[in-house]
């Protein structure tokens, strides 16, 4: 599904961000990335969404090679991906509803098969009852639950999330990775950088550690 | 299909919706476009009303030849005979000196001003006179059959009654040139004016637009809603300088119907010019797609997802 053949990476005027990662995620995998802050972690999730391009090596998502991707297909790319961030890039403007509708019209859709889809993703993260809620008035797990719906409300086969429990206490990371599992057993390639371990041990989960921009340990967690 | 018209049709909602959210800002760059619009098009009104009125009156173009006092009855037909002979000339009349003078007397009886000084003239001051009617309204074609008529011998004196109409259409013409460029220079100010505004907006919008981006809006989709906007501003500008034209129009017929009682006329300026109207909506709407396009590809390639 997604594969790395000897990545790296350098932002102009700084130093190498990835330095030749080679690695092969197969569909419907759960894989964490763990590493100090700066390892590269996001980085790397960055060179799978199409929003960086390697400075060598070859990145492949679904058999393309993302360094060749015309800029005309690279949002048809991104629509395979659901993607949620740390800071969680809501749109402050508009209340939940309207959030979650908008990778929808990007699609396409629109009227009652629209609502009826947002109506679902809201449910699967439990923000139903808050629809017409504005997302500043939401607390800080409320509004990464938000985004997650957000990035499964378009159905993408592969969920990239970055440090998505970043912010948040303990029990509201516990419940946002209750979720991202509960995507994973229905078969969503979930792909999460992490810094911490928390609730990677619920179930049999490959882990990979970077280390100042190279892959320096893979493990499976039991 | 469907899709892209449902992609438009979105856009379109949300630009009014915005819109609708923030009316001063819109309402303030419709009003620069209306100004800006309704400037040139009362210019372009007014000259083009005058340049009817003189084309008017250059298609009544009359030469009138008078001739010597002393003209005798054998003159006169020997000139009815030139002047049937001349293929220039559409159709002439012939009112002697008898004729002039009663009418002259007649219409001195009605008005009451120079009675006193037609009557105290013992003897017909007037000459024979021919009226003709000439084929062509090419000015300089009558230039010369008036030439050609003043050369007959017995002539006075052959007059053209269009000289004064031909300067105007000169100097209207001039006009004509100086409104082209006062609108394409305020043209120009208007894209700069909507880019401006458009590109405001767009930095506004940025995270949303950033968002967008991330989760695979093609760019399309990122600057049709930009677009529309940029085409309401000329819309409801167009509409805005339509409106002010009209309203400045009214007000001037007063005034050019009390001008055309005193020459009896029923000259008046149009209400309603559709093809004008039309054509400042069509340029409204056309220079805030074309600010906007130029300002969307400029700003959108700008925000950079980080």
């Amino acid at each position: 599904m997604i594969k790395f053949d000897q990545v790296t990476k350098r932002y102009p005027g700084g130093d190498e961000a990835l330095k030749n990662v080679s690695l092969n995620i197969e569909a419907g995998e759960m894989v964490f990335i763990t590493g100090n802050s700066g390892a590269g972690k996001s980085t790397l999730l960055k060179l799978i969404a199409a929003i960086e391009r390697p400075t060598s090596g070859i990145v492949l998502v679904a058999n393309q090679n993302i360094s060749k991707l015309k800029p005309s297909a690279i949002p048809y790319m991104r629509r395979r991906f659901g993607l949620i961030f740390q800071d969680h890039k809501l749109l402050y403007d508009r209340n939940c509803f309207e959030n979650v509708i908008l990778p929808l019209h990007i699609n396409g859709i629109t009227g009652l098969e629209a609502a009826k889809r947002v109506r679902a993703a809201l449910d699967k993260v439990g923000l139903l009852h808050k629809e017409k809620a504005m997302p500043i008035t939401l607390s800080g797990g409320e509004q990464q639950r938000l985004a997650i719906a957000r990035a499964v409300v378009s159905r993408p086969s592969i969920l990239i999330a970055d440090e998505p429990t970043g912010n948040l206490d303990a029990s509201y990371a516990a419940d946002i990775m209750a979720i991202f599992h509960a995507f994973h057993q229905v078969g969503v390639t979930v792909i999460m950088a992490t810094h911490d371990a928390l609730g990677m041990s619920a179930t049999q989960n490959r882990v990979l550690h970077l280390h100042q921009g190279a892959l320096t340990a893979e493990k499976i967690t039991r | 299909m469907k899709n892209k018209l449902n992609h438009h049709f979105q856009a379109i909602k949300l630009v009014l919706l915005r819109m609708r959210n923030n009316p001063l800002p819109s309402i303030m760059i419709s009003l620069v476009v209306g100004v800006a619009m309704c400037l040139p098009g009362l210019f372009y009104i007014g000259i083009d009303n005058l340049s009817k009125l003189t084309n008017h009156m250059q298609d009544e173009t009359e030469i009138s030849l008078f001739l010597k006092l002393d003209a005798s009855a054998t003159t006169i037909t020997e000139i009815k005979a030139l002047l049937a002979e001349n293929a220039a000339i559409k159709q002439f009349h012939l009112v002697t000196k008898d004729e002039a003078w009663a009418k002259l007397k007649a219409a001195s009886k009605t008005s009451n001003d120079n009675s006193n000084s037609i009557h105290q003239l013992d003897k017909n001051p007037l000459p024979d006179a021919f009226f003709i009617q000439a084929k062509s309204t090419d000015p300089i074609a009558l230039e010369s059959l008036k030439d050609e008529l003043q050369n007959i011998s017995g002539v006075e004196q052959a007059l053209l009654n269009t000289e004064w109409a031909k300067r105007l259409a000169t100097l209207l013409a001039l006009g004509k040139k100086i409104t082209l460029f006062i609108s394409i220079l305020l043209g120009i100010a208007l894209l700069v004016i909507i880019g401006n505004t458009v590109r405001m907006q767009i930095l506004t919008q940025k995270d949303e637009i950033e968002v967008s981006n991330l989760m695979g809006a093609t760019s399309s989709f990122i600057r049709t809603p930009f677009l529309y906007a940029g085409m309401f501003y000329g819309l409801f500008g167009g509409l805005i300088a339509i409106s002010m034209m009209a309203g400045v129009v009214q007000l001037f017929n007063y005034s050019v119907t009390q001008i055309s009682n005193l020459y009896s006329s029923d000259f008046s300026l149009p209400l309603f010019n559709e093809n004008l109207f039309l054509a400042i909506i069509g340029i409204a709407i056309s220079i805030g797609w074309l600010g906007s396009y130029l300002a969307v590809n400029r700003s959108i390639a700008s925000i950079k997802i980080n």
